[in-house]
């Protein structure tokens, strides 16, 4: 049987790696305290709404999402690489979990959630971690990550703006003059979240590529009033639709993954018809944006590493570090041939989202910012290491390139930066010998203490 | 409308406010009754936005 959301929570608490709160939290006060945590924080009492706990920044850190993923902090593009190459197919049981308690009809109630307040700039609390699953009659079934912004007890915005195939769903279905039914499952593995942030191609089940992760079959429970199915251990889901009025209600700002407030977008309405959830729910709230940053590094990460394979390049190590929101940044050490500093390079920078690369020698750790500033000191020369590819494809909440200024609907470009840091061609190796230390093996400092 | 709702409605036709403002505004309320009265004032036709994300009531014509 594959691990749930409160196995994750056990894995991280067995690593000293989660904080329990004992004292009643306001919902309004969640994200701010866990933002001042150094773990992940489980809030055992929501003021207000007994019987709730919330649970939040499960996978904030590099360290926490290895912890989820069961592996070493280096390998979690490799790990997840590993499970979408061998996907499992769901199973469908008859009952889970997530329908222990159902409310429908006039019972339906968002407010009943203790849905959390997370900046100040927001333009309602939020639902950000969810996993949404919808349909459509020719391409099958869909799940991906959106975010819900709280309108009404039976009403949310939801951000559909990015292109994506739930988008497509949606924009099909608003063509029939349709509702676009969808469920969303708060409150499940780290695993699945990860398969629901991946861009899977149309024809690929996500549930199948979380089972791929699990290396066991995601159980599903049929929706109690859409037909949709939902992993059976999830804590909470909502069912209801996706209004068919097209882009036309205000949605956000919200605190983005970019570390900055976004804009107020126009977005689609999503009515809940039904909530389902535990007897005793846990409501996951994924703190930004350090947790969205995360949940992106593993498949940023491989699509670096499919790449270089691509062009022939031998990886050795890559990263995406936080600082580029795990997204628009990648680092890379290569075993490198003459002339392969560029071709990594030019690979990385393939990667749509990837705005800045680096490739340094596997002498190189790149893991310490130190040993990568030394590697781009001494092995770079800008006028031959430095490529600059104007005009790319950017996005839009990268302020710098100025996407306000392009009018509705206008896409922004952006250029693309690539450091190659390789030891340069003509350089023999030695002259990057580094200091050894005499008598470093015969001597030891704890002897003299 | 709650009395509530008619305070936040209130709030927004005097100025405009991101949403955390009106709940600092209003923070001896319980997030519960705060939420069912936002979910009213969403109901408004007169509700809108400024160029800054910011809620705002128009004052009704005349």
């Amino acid at each position: 049987m594959k691990a749930g959301f409160r196995d994750a929570l056990r894995v991280l608490e067995d690593a000293g790696e989660l904080r329990r709160v004992k004292k009643a939290v306001d919902p309004r006060h969640l994200s701010a305290l866990a933002a001042q945590a150094r773990e992940a924080t489980f809030f055992e009492a929501i003021g207000g709404y007994p019987g709730w706990r919330v649970a939040g920044a499960l996978v904030s850190t590099r360290k926490r999402l290895a912890h989820a993923m069961g592996c070493a902090e280096a390998d979690i593009a490799r790990r997840f690489e590993e499970g979408i190459r061998r996907p499992v197919d769901p199973t469908l049981v008859s009952d889970g979990p997530c329908q222990e308690v159902v409310w429908q009809g006039d019972d339906v109630d968002l407010t009943s959630i203790p849905i959390p307040l997370m900046h100040v700039k927001d333009g309602g609390p939020y639902v950000s971690a969810t996993m949404v699953v919808s349909k459509d009659p020719e391409y099958g079934r869909n799940v991906g990550s959106y975010r819900l912004m709280y309108r009404t007890p039976r009403e949310t915005g939801i951000d559909l703006v990015s292109s994506s195939d739930m988008r497509r769903y949606y924009q099909r279905a608003l063509d029939a003059g349709r509702p676009l039914e969808i469920a969303v499952a708060v409150g499940v593995h780290p695993y699945e979240m990860l398969a629901a942030s991946y861009k899977a191609p149309i024809d690929v089940d996500e549930y199948a590529v979380a089972g791929g992760l699990h290396g066991a079959p995601v159980e599903l429970v049929r929706c109690k009033t859409v037909d949709l199915e939902v992993p059976a251990d999830a804590e909470l889901v909502l069912e209801g639709e996706l209004l068919p009025i097209g882009w036309t209600a205000d949605e956000g700002p919200f605190g983005e993954f970019s570390h900055i407030t976004g804009d107020v977008k126009w977005n689609p309405i999503f009515r809940v018809r039904c909530i389902t959830h535990r007897r005793d729910p846990i409501f996951y709230m994924l703190q930004m944006p350090w947790e969205n940053d995360w949940l992106a590094a593993p498949v940023i990460e491989a699509a670096g590493l499919q790449a270089l394979r691509i062009a022939s390049v031998e990886p050795v190590a890559i990263r995406a570090p936080v600082g580029g929101c795990c997204y628009w940044t990648l680092v890379a050490s290569i075993k490198k041939r003459p002339g392969e500093g560029k071709n990594a390079l030019l690979a990385l920078l393939s990667v749509a989202e990837v705005k800045l690369a680096i490739v340094t020698d596997d002498d190189i750790d790149i893991y310490d910012p130190d040993d990568l500033d030394w590697a781009m000191t001494f092995r770079v020369q800008a006028d031959h290491d430095v490529l600059i590819v104007p005009g790319a494809r950017g996005k839009h909440i990268d302020p710098s390139v100025r996407a306000w200024a392009l009018g509705k609907g206008g896409l922004p470009t952006t250029a693309k930066l690539g450091i190659d840091a390789t030891i340069p061609e003509g350089v023999p190796r030695e002259q990057y010998e580094r200091l050894r230390y005499f008598a470093r093996d015969l001597v030891r400092l704890e002897d003299y203490l | 409308m709650s009395p509530l709702a008619e305070r936040l409605a209130a709030d927004l036709r005097a100025c405009p406010r991101h949403f955390a403002e009106l709940v600092e505004a209003h923070s001896a309320v319980g997030w519960r009754d705060f939420l069912r009265a936002w979910g009213e004032v969403r109901g408004l036709a007169a509700l809108g936005r400024d160029e800054q994300g910011r809620y705002v009531v128009a004052a009704p014509e005349g």
